[in-house]
């Protein structure tokens, strides 16, 4: 196992830049998320660690191995990966069993170790029942089971994973999302894994790379790219952001709707149109006037009780439309005054 | 009419009938009617009916400058002429007779047998044009008026010149099972051509069925119709042909194609090819009118000059070049024992030439 | 194959009224009668003696007498070593268009395309014009460069082996196109994750690709099989002059005076055996196991890069596409040119004279014309209405017993040509069907040779169209009718389109069933090119060959031509 260092990667297709001047590392044994709306690059990023596509600039090192540059490009099958694909890509002309071990048969392994192998990783993925059946006759989470089985089996040094639960539904991907950590942390892989899907991002990933046109936004842990979003993109992408606009006063403060707003994050510049984000539940609300810093009046537009909290769109002096969530209690009626107090440290200003 | 007594039966009775057709009764009919002229009224008549459908074994072009000729000199009648082999004729007719469909006018066939078959069958219609009354010697002429020898012609053996020499050209059959010319020879098939039927009862009564199975240890090419080994001899896909129609060879010939005609001297078999018209004619006037046009000078000189075809006529004049019929051995035609011996010759020579 | 996550069928019966009794016996007594009858006539003849009482007797001649026995055994050797040659020659060359980056992939297409349409008896003849052993254009070529003597050969059309070449020439577009369009939608993912695991290129190529393509491969060999089993055109022009038979010109020489219906129709009985046993075992060779690939997206196939082999593979592409293609193309151009058809034209010997004959001298090209527009026409549309009207009701389940007329559409698959033409001929020589000698019988035989495959095209393009959006239609207040009609209609147009053009093709081509039907009054143009052909008349042919062709390729160009029109607008639809 070994790491996977991503330098001044691009690949371009014409004109267009689908993989713009990436350059990421990913530690050894760590599970990194490349996580961004379709078209943004990720899949070709996956593809061109796999060695599918080839790059135009930059290079992929795994370990001290150079294995793909504009030079020279190893082929996927030299490079001791596994790959599961969004569509899994199982052979519908194998049965699982065939499926599985598939690559093990491909290292010319004695008959013994591929079945002792074959019984661990089938008690693993829960698929001893169904080893004799073609993939045609799977629902779509055995048949996603059988890919990861088909992917770990070989003890890649390299795992790499397209979208691998998007053809689940919504209950079924959930508990997968665990599945995957869980084996992963079983089985300690380098991993860089695909999704569109934030929440799954989240629940899997040691380190997420947000990926937007090509180029990475922001790289992090969970905590960071949620808490700490460096650019409205990604304040956006993950989880529901107010993004609202000033013009900067001084290094910490811009003015929002006519109220000086102290902020954290990136540094601001005074005179410069500058985006902040905050949280919807980061935002405190009141019926009753509040005095200090960071308190914004605004008018209830409209507001939602959800059972566990109460959804508010409320809106400030400049037309500016912020959503708030609160506990269920605080039922303030549509069309209210009220004030709103944006903690300073939540309030993350971000890069133009 | 009277044919549609098998026409009205389901196909398997009548298939038997046109079987049993073999064994022929040889009734007498009633003799011919008078010769009846062209008369303006049949022509006014023929305009009304628009067209003639004429069934041949002719070669094509003849047959069609045949038609055009016949709608040149009687503008407002079209003449549909349908070419086939003349076994395949016979069949065609008695397909279509059976389902009771009645396209054809007249027809004509180098296998006489047939026009015998037909008329037994009380299908032909009588009718003498005046040239065949006035002209015509007995013997080609049906006595009961249904047919007349619309043309004679051999059935010959020929050789592409550029690819043997005169000197070494064969003179008879027998010369034809030479090893030398084993996969040189073409010859056409007495299951889909009449003439070849009619050859192949003259050659095998004279020659005996031992001088087919020896040529059928030749390596022989084996065509369907009697107007094809002249052709195929004239593209230089065989040296020689063991039997094919003497006209086209004379047509290749004479066009400037490297091709000769040889007499056997065991004697060349006489083909007479009749016409004759149904009852049951879709067109009955214009099919009078066609059946005189056929025998008239006019046309029986064009089936000699363009055809290469002889002619029974005493009015044409021989073409200069082509050795005239009184200075040939022919064996001779018998159409009656045709008939009664075609299903069993073609069964024959299917077992002796495998297809 | 098709992908197998497909929606569930939902079961509807919402008729305001119901439609379904009559739609259902109407149809079905359609298709009874174009099927059902004149097999039972068949059958029944097969086990009828001459005077019409029952015997065996027709079936034990037909396996004791040589003259029948062998060309059944020709005829099963022969469609083997096509099969067998197709196989060999079109799935590499499917894969090369496929899956490779070889050059001009879309020219070679097309042509495979090209010789597809081109009817198998016009090939036949001009590769008579192109290898007779003396005449043939080749074998001329041959002595012109060897200086061998007179009478030597390269090739000899008129054999065994000559006709298989034929044959196969003209079957293998059916391997190359099923192999061709499987690799084109096996997704490349498949290949891909055998890469990934370790697998070289001819690892995945034996383990993974060619597994897939299987099904395709064996598919087509069966086509092959069944094609070249059942094909009439060829064997009559070749085999005969080679002197032997195969089974289908065994079974029209039994129609020659005097007929033998019964025997026909016993030497008919195992073609359609045959055929439907194979067409079964097709399903029992390939079992459980699924080939349908597995999950929704389709990812774009890989492609092999073949780099300095890319030309060496196009030339030898190129030299296949010879046989069917431009060899016989170019005979037939220079037959119909030529004062000769076995002479080279050149400026000296050119004439017009054969065109002359065709167009104005031949009085059966107008008649022939007229027919095969007449019968192209009416085969064409009322060949697609039938098949639009099943496939509807089948993939909608519109009424009740919609299976019953799935299946009887797809039966004339088992059904050959001159089969088929024997039993019509059976049933509409006699009362009260009496339909010889009118173009209705013709237009029978064609509408129900071409059924399976155009209602397997519309079913296909029904099910493309999910029924939700004829539900959109009708939710918003439209009837049944008229979300047809302003829904389903256009998004089936481009289909509907290439069905008509694929029967209409068909029927100009078709000559197996034709024999056994026409009258004078009622030939087409590939039964007066088969009589010209007898009388040897090539020249004559050459032209009327290659009107059909421009016709042929005028309706495949048109088609094509709409069909990009169409799909650019409806790009986008599911």
């Amino acid at each position: 196992m070994a790491s996977v260092e991503l330098r001044d990667l691009t690949k371009r297709y014409g004109d267009v830049a689908v993989v713009d001047d990436i350059s990421l590392t990913i530690e050894h044994g760590h599970l990194v998320c490349l996580l961004g709306p379709s078209g943004c690059g990720k899949t070709t990023t996956l593809r061109l660690i796999a060695g599918f596509v080839e790059p135009s600039k930059g290079e992929i090192r795994v370990g001290d191995k150079l294995v793909s540059s504009p030079a020279h490009s190893m082929p996927p099958e030299k490079r001791n990966m596994s790959m599961i694909f969004q569509s899994y890509a199982l052979w519908p002309h194998m049965t699982v069993a065939e499926n599985i071990v598939y690559g093990l048969k491909l290292r010319k392994m004695d008959r013994d170790s591929i079945g002792k192998k074959l019984d661990a990783i089938l008690a693993t993925t829960r698929l001893a029942p169904l080893v004799q059946r073609y993939p045609g006759e799977l629902s779509g989470g055995q048949q996603q089971r059988v890919a990861l089985a088909r992917a770990l089996i070989v003890e890649p040094e390299t795992l790499l994973l397209d979208e691998p639960l998007s053809n689940l539904d919504a209950n079924l991907r959930e508990e997968m999302r665990f599945e995957v950590r869980r084996l992963h942390d079983t089985y300690r892989y380098t991993t860089v894994y695909v999704t569109h899907d934030q929440s799954e991002a989240m629940t899997t990933a040691d380190l997420i790379a947000v990926m937007n046109a090509g180029k990475i936004e922001q790289a992090g842990s969970p905590e960071e790219i949620y808490d700490r979003p460096r650019s409205e993109f990604v304040a956006r992408f993950i989880g529901s952001s107010n993004v609202i606009k000033g013009k900067g006063l001084d290094a910490t403060r811009i003015d929002f709707a006519g109220t000086p707003l102290r902020c954290t994050g990136e540094a601001i510049k005074s005179g410069a149109s500058t985006p902040v984000s905050i949280r919807p539940h980061d935002i405190a609300i009141s019926a009753a006037q509040r005095q200090g810093e960071n308190i914004v009046p605004a008018t209830v537009v409209r507001q939602v009780f959800l059972g566990g909290s109460r959804d508010y769109m409320v809106e400030a002096k400049d037309g500016t439309q912020l959503r708030v969530l609160t506990a269920a209690g605080e039922n303030i009626p549509q069309g209210s005054v009220v004030w709103l107090h944006l903690p300073a440290e939540r309030c993350r200003a971000l890069s133009g | 009419m009277k044919g549609s007594k098998i026409s009205r039966r389901n196909m398997l009775v009548g298939a038997s009938a046109l079987a049993a057709g073999a064994a022929f009764s040889t009734r007498v009919m009633s003799a011919a009617p008078p010769a009846s002229a062209v008369t303006p009224a049949l022509i006014e008549a023929a305009k009304k009916e628009g067209k003639v459908v004429w069934y041949t074994s002719v070669d094509l072009k003849l047959s069609e400058q045949i038609g055009k000729a016949f709608e040149a000199k009687y503008p407002g009648v079209a003449c549909k002429v349908e070419r086939t082999g003349a076994e395949r004729i016979l069949q065609r007719i008695g397909q279509e007779y059976t389902a009771n469909v009645h396209a054809v006018d007249v027809v004509n066939s180098s296998d006489a047998s047939h026009l015998v078959y037909w008329k037994d069958q009380g299908m032909l219609e009588p009718y003498v044009p005046e040239d065949v009354a006035k002209f015509y010697p007995a013997e080609h002429k049906d006595a009961d008026g249904t047919y007349a020898s619309f043309r004679v012609f051999l059935c010959i053996i020929a050789y592409n010149t550029t690819m043997v020499k005169k000197e070494e050209a064969p003179k008879s059959f027998a010369d034809l099972l030479d090893a030398k010319w084993k996969g040189k020879i073409v010859k056409a098939h007495p299951g889909y051509s009449g003439t070849i039927m009619t050859a192949t009862y003259q050659m095998s009564r004279d020659l005996g069925w031992e001088y087919f199975e020896k040529l059928a240890q030749q390596n022989i090419l084996q065509v369907q119709s009697a107007a094809d080994p002249p052709k195929k001899i004239a593209l230089g896909e065989r040296a020689i042909q063991a039997d094919g129609v003497e006209y086209l060879i004379f047509q290749e010939k004479e066009s400037g194609q490297p091709v000769e005609p040889i007499y056997a001297s065991e004697g060349t078999p006489l083909i007479i090819g009749p016409n004759g018209l149904f009852k049951a004619a879709p067109n009955p006037n214009a099919a009078r009118l066609f059946q005189s046009y056929c025998f008239s000078p006019e046309c029986q000189q064009l089936c000699i000059d363009i055809g290469g075809l002889r002619s029974v006529h005493p009015q044409i004049k021989e073409h200069t070049g082509r050795t005239p019929l009184n200075q040939i051995k022919m064996m001779k035609d018998d159409a009656v024992a045709v008939l009664k011996n075609g299903e069993q010759i073609k069964a024959r020579y299917t077992k002796i030439f495998r297809v | 194959m098709t992908t197998v996550v497909s929606t569930a069928p939902i079961v509807r019966r919402r008729l305001g009224f119901d439609l379904s009794k009559p739609v259902l016996v109407t149809f079905a007594v359609i298709l009874f009668a174009l099927i059902a009858m004149p097999l039972s006539w068949l059958v029944l003849y097969a086990f009828s003696s001459k005077s019409g009482g029952f015997t065996l007797d027709n079936f034990h001649r037909l396996v004791t007498d040589a003259a029948y026995l062998d060309p059944l055994l020709t005829t099963f050797a022969l469609a083997t070593l096509a099969a067998l040659i197709c196989c060999i020659v079109a799935a590499p060359m499917g894969w090369l268009v496929a899956r490779t980056d070889m050059p001009l992939r879309r020219t070679v297409r097309l042509l495979v395309t090209a010789s597809f349409v081109t009817p198998p008896f016009l090939g036949a003849i001009a590769w008579e014009l192109l290898a007779a052993p003396n005449s043939g254009l080749l074998n001329q070529l041959y002595r012109e460069l060897t200086g061998v003597e007179q009478g030597a050969h390269l090739f000899n059309i008129y054999s065994f082996t000559g006709l298989v070449f034929v044959i196969s020439c003209y079957t293998f577009p059916y391997v190359f196109v099923l192999v061709a369009n499987s690799l084109d939608r096996t997704p490349g993912d498949l290949e891909d994750a055998s890469a990934i695991l370790g697998g070289k290129a001819w690892d995945t190529a034996r383990r993974i690709t060619i597994p897939l393509a299987l099904p395709s491969i064996l598919a087509g060999a069966l086509v092959a099989f069944l094609q070249a089993m059942t094909l009439f055109g060829s064997p009559a022009i070749l085999a005969m002059p080679a002197g032997f038979h195969t089974m289908t010109t065994k079974i029209w020489s039994l129609f020659q005076f005097p007929p033998q219906p019964e025997l026909a129709a016993a030497a008919s009985l195992p073609l359609l055996i045959l055929t439907v046993i194979l067409l079964r075992a097709e399903h029992v060779v390939l079992g459980r196991r699924g080939y349908s690939v597995v999950g929704a997206k389709n990812s774009e196939p890989r492609i092999v890069r073949l780099g300095r082999w890319r030309w060496v593979m196009l030339t030898v592409a190129m030299l296949v596409l010879m046989c069917p293609v431009f060899l016989p193309y170019f005979a037939l151009l220079n037959a119909s040119f030529s004062k000769v058809a076995s002479h080279l034209v050149w400026f000296n010997n050119f004439t017009l004279h054969n065109l002359h004959f065709v167009f104005y001298e031949l009085s059966a090209t107008k008649l022939a014309l007229r027919n095969t527009f007449i019968l192209g026409t009416l085969a064409a549309t009322a060949g697609t209405v039938l098949a639009l009207v099943i496939a509807y009701v089948h993939t909608r389940q519109a009424v009740r017993g919609y299976r019953l007329l799935g299946f009887l559409a797809t039966a004339p698959v088992a059904i050959p040509g001159i089969v088929l033409g024997v039993g019509l001929f059976f049933t509409y020589t006699r009362p009260p069907f009496v339909l010889y000698g009118t173009l209705w019988i013709l237009l029978i035989a064609f509408v129900t040779l071409n059924m399976p495959a155009a209602y397997q095209q519309l079913q296909s393009a029904f099910k493309a169209v999910h029924p939700e959006l004829e539900d959109a239609s009708r939710i918003l207040g439209a009837t049944r009718l008229r979300a047809l009609w302003q829904i389903t209609a256009p998004l089936l147009r481009t289909s509907v389109i290439a069905t008509w053009c694929f029967i209409f093709v068909g029927v100009i081509r078709e000559l197996s069933a034709a024999i056994m039907l026409f009258t004078s009054e009622t030939k087409v143009l590939s039964v007066l090119i088969y009589d010209l052909n007898e009388s040897g008349d090539l020249a004559a042919i050459a032209v009327l060959g290659l009107l059909m062709l421009v016709l042929t390729f005028g309706i495949v160009a048109l088609a094509n031509s709409l069909k990009f029109g169409s799909a650019r607008r409806l790009s986008g639809t599911p």
